[in-house]
């Protein structure tokens, strides 16, 4: 320093020095990176977990906390923090974090259900659930409002939001063996499935929902008609045996099928959730429609063997109506236990009979009194139910509505619900009562008499063959002997060598010269007729015949 | 002074103590072990790096080690999930020496450290300040993170030709978590006993 000549010879100041209070090193930044970084996560994490939802599912199998997953086609998006009992211990409630863009999850009609492997007649599914384990599926609502509280179906439902198509419901009398899933077949190709059923509310049939996969949806028509096809449809024809049925599926878990009549002008696609009757087969479906049937009782004295419910009731030999009850009664005055047979007849059926009788009778369909007149009318013409045999061999009956004028007369009385047809009794019953006459008739002949008659007659007649054979016979044999013997005698006359013959040779051949010389005789008076008178010229005759000359 | 002295721990040969600078490190004559090494940091970056391994102790141990996954099969496991399985195998005590190396000691050494410096920063010896030096001392043998963090890459590469082996956020924070803590709890935490 003191080598540097300087211009002023001042020492330098010393500077103020200021420390500053907090010296803070640059090295802070590596715990606040740190810190950065941690918070970053929490809050991204906090960002992507979406709302809590609780489902209540029957049994907590499958699901384990923090392991089984949420998956909308079959992607994660939640996972089930917790499984838990519910309060009252009925049921398992399973609460589900579900991610960020799984929010729209929690409207109020979406569906959970837990998937596993199931085996069923109409397929595997879950398979592959066997080795990652059981997970939750989802199905998206369409639902306004939102929920947290969700109950978790027991089966996947089948058809799941979104899916192109139209829901349709069938209304029918029974179940059948119809489940969910099981298919619905247009000309035998699979278009669509059940996806629920329910009583109806009256409990008085069954609401069945199909659900039909566009564009098949299309085929489903105003007019289709759809049936059970169910099972194995054997029936014997003309033609012989006819199997049908819709697929090997079908016979095993039910099925549907659907088809327009084929004469189906103006069809148009039918609308979502329209309802559609279910009938029982194909037969009944494409027939024309019953319409309204009418019940009807009838009360038969005789046994109705054979008589089934389900028999035809026929009008004139057209099928309109069936059996639907058989019920025995007894009538306290009579003492006799009478059938009441209830029909149901449907008139639609009679075609044009029933359209052009309403014509001319100018009558209202829907007016039942009117309709119970017409009937009593009918009756007073002679209308008589009678239950007729429709097969010798079983022995089936069905009734046969028919004009009988000769019928006794019976009052019909109109107030009576449902309306009483009289009845006649069936033409095999009839004939069992000819019978039944003609073997009392038989009955009633003296019978004994005429074996006591009878008997004595044969011995009398015994009695004339033995005197016949002792006395007469012997006779008959010498006369026959007696033939015998002349004809013997006759034929040894004519025998060849016999004399007789042999003199009648002889005799036939005189006859013969005579006749020749008979001959020469007139051949000679023709040429000498003189010669009667003159006698014979010695030249005249042949010279054989020439008379020895005249000396 | 007394306190400027230094015994070799391995020989109990007695030097002076000398200021290193950097990159350089004090021998001992006789056994050529090493004394002395330079401490670049200052208490002031101790604390800050402790502060640091503790949020990674919280990363290491909240989030997953790593997560596995066949077929659809999905499993992941925390630190704290290792430990439980292993109190659930056949050998309970493991499960136990598990826990104190790579749970328990950790964190109390980060603990001790956050204490003792916290105070040191401004000058003052903590209250109980022998007390967690010691335990300090005591602590490292224990503290394991490293053999820890061994395991589990041994684990991810064994695993990685049969399983789909996804690391996690824990098992990053531990390998950071495991460096730090052999920077800043190693035996020149001693220094503390001087400088304060």
């Amino acid at each position: 320093m003191t080598s540097h000549p300087t211009d002023t010879p001042q020492a330098p100041g010393s500077p103020a020095i200021k420390t500053r209070r907090f010296s803070v090193s640059l090295v802070w930044i590596v715990p606040i990176v740190a810190v950065l970084v941690g918070i970053s996560l929490v809050v991204h994490s906090i960002l992507q977990q979406g709302p809590t939802i609780t489902l209540n599912f029957k049994t907590g199998s499958g699901l384990t906390a923090n392991k089984t997953e949420v998956k909308y086609r079959n992607v994660v998006i939640g996972q089930v923090t917790d499984v838990a009992l519910s309060d009252d211990q009925k049921s398992v409630n399973a609460t589900v974090q579900l991610a960020k863009q799984a929010e729209s999850f929690t409207r109020a009609d979406s569906q959970f259900w837990v998937v596993r492997p199931r085996i069923g007649a109409g397929g595997v599914s879950g398979i592959d659930t066997l080795l990652s384990g059981d997970y939750i599926g989802a199905d998206i609502g369409q639902s306004e409002t939102r929920a947290k509280q969700f109950k978790g179906l027991e089966n996947p439902p089948p058809i799941t939001y979104g899916e192109p198509g139209k829901r349709f419901t069938l209304h029918t009398q029974t179940l059948g063996s119809l489940d969910i899933g099981s298919p619905v077949y247009y000309r035998k190709i699979e278009v669509g499935q059940v996806v629920a059923y329910e009583l109806d509310a009256e409990g008085k049939g069954v609401n069945v929902e199909v659900f039909v996969h566009a564009p098949n949806d299309a085929y489903v028509t105003e007019n289709t008609r759809f049936w059970n096809a169910s099972g194995i449809d054997l029936s014997v024809g003309a033609n012989g045996f006819a199997l049908k049925t819709e697929s090997l599926s079908s016979m095993l878990v039910g099925g549907i099928a659907f088809r327009a009549p084929p004469y189906s002008p103006n069809d148009k696609p039918a609308d979502e959730a329209r309802t559609f009757e279910l009938f029982d087969d194909q037969d009944s479906a494409l027939a024309p429609p019953n319409g309204e049937g009418q019940y009807m009782a009838l009360r038969f004295d005789q046994a109705l063997r054979g008589l089934k419910v389900g028999a035809p009731v026929e009008f004139l030999g057209v099928e309109f109506g069936k059996v639907v009850s058989i019920n025995l009664d007894f009538d306290a005055k009579k003492r006799s236990f009478p059938l009441n047979v209830g029909i149901v007849i449907y008139p639609q059926l009679l075609g044009q009979a029933h359209t052009k009788l309403l014509k001319v009778m100018n009558h209202d369909p829907n007016d039942e009194a009117a309709g119970v007149q017409l009937i009593g009318s009918f009756i007073e013409n002679g209308l008589r139910a009678q239950a007729r045999s429709g097969n010798l061999l079983t022995g089936q009956l069905y009734i046969a509505l028919d004009f009988y004028p000769k019928a006794d007369k019976v009052k019909f009385d109109p107030s009576l619900r449902p309306v009483s047809i009289p009845t006649i009794p069936g033409n095999l019953e009839q004939l069992q009562e000819k019978l039944e006459n003609i073997v009392n008739k038989i009955n009633q002949l003296p019978i004994e008499r005429i074996a006591g008659n009878l008997d004595s007659n044969l011995v009398e007649l015994r009695k004339g063959l033995t005197q016949f054979n002792a006395k007469t016979l012997p006779g008959v044999q010498n006369t026959l002997a007696d033939v015998s013997k002349t004809l013997q005698s006759a034929s040894s006359t004519l025998a060849e060598d016999s004399p007789q013959r042999e003199q009648l040779t002889q005799t036939l051949d005189e006859l013969g010269r005579m006749s020749r010389s008979l001959r020469e005789l007139s051949d000679y008076l023709g040429r000498h007729p003189e010669s009667l008178i003159r006698g014979r010229p010695d030249n005249a005759a042949p010279l054989d015949l020439q008379g020895p000359p005249r000396k | 002074m007394a306190n400027q002295l230094i015994i070799c721990e391995h020989c109990d040969c007695v030097y002076e103590k000398v200021t290193l600078a950097r990159h350089q490190k004090a021998l001992c004559l006789r056994c050529a072990g090493v004394l002395q090494r330079y401490n670049g940091l200052s208490v002031q970056q101790r604390l800050a790096l402790t502060l640091t391994a503790a949020v990674l102790w919280t990363f290491a141990n909240f989030y997953p080690v790593m997560s596995i996954s066949l077929q659809g099969l999905k499993s992941s496991a925390t630190l704290w999930d290792s430990v439980v399985a292993l109190s659930l195998g056949p050998i309970t005590f493991i499960a136990l020496v598990a826990a104190i190396s790579i749970i328990i000691a950790p964190v109390f050494q980060l603990l001790l450290l956050m204490w003792v410096l916290s105070f040191a920063l401004s000058g003052k010896r903590s209250p109980a300040f022998r007390l967690c030096m010691r335990w300090l001392e005591a602590l490292r043998p224990w503290s394991m993170l490293e053999v820890c963090l061994l395991g589990a890459m041994v684990a991810v590469f064994k695993l990685a030709g049969m399983l789909d082996v996804i690391p996690g956020t824990g098992l990053f924070a531990l390998a950071v978590l495991s460096l730090l803590l052999i920077r800043i709890a190693g035996r020149d935490v001693r220094d503390l006993w001087d400088t304060v």
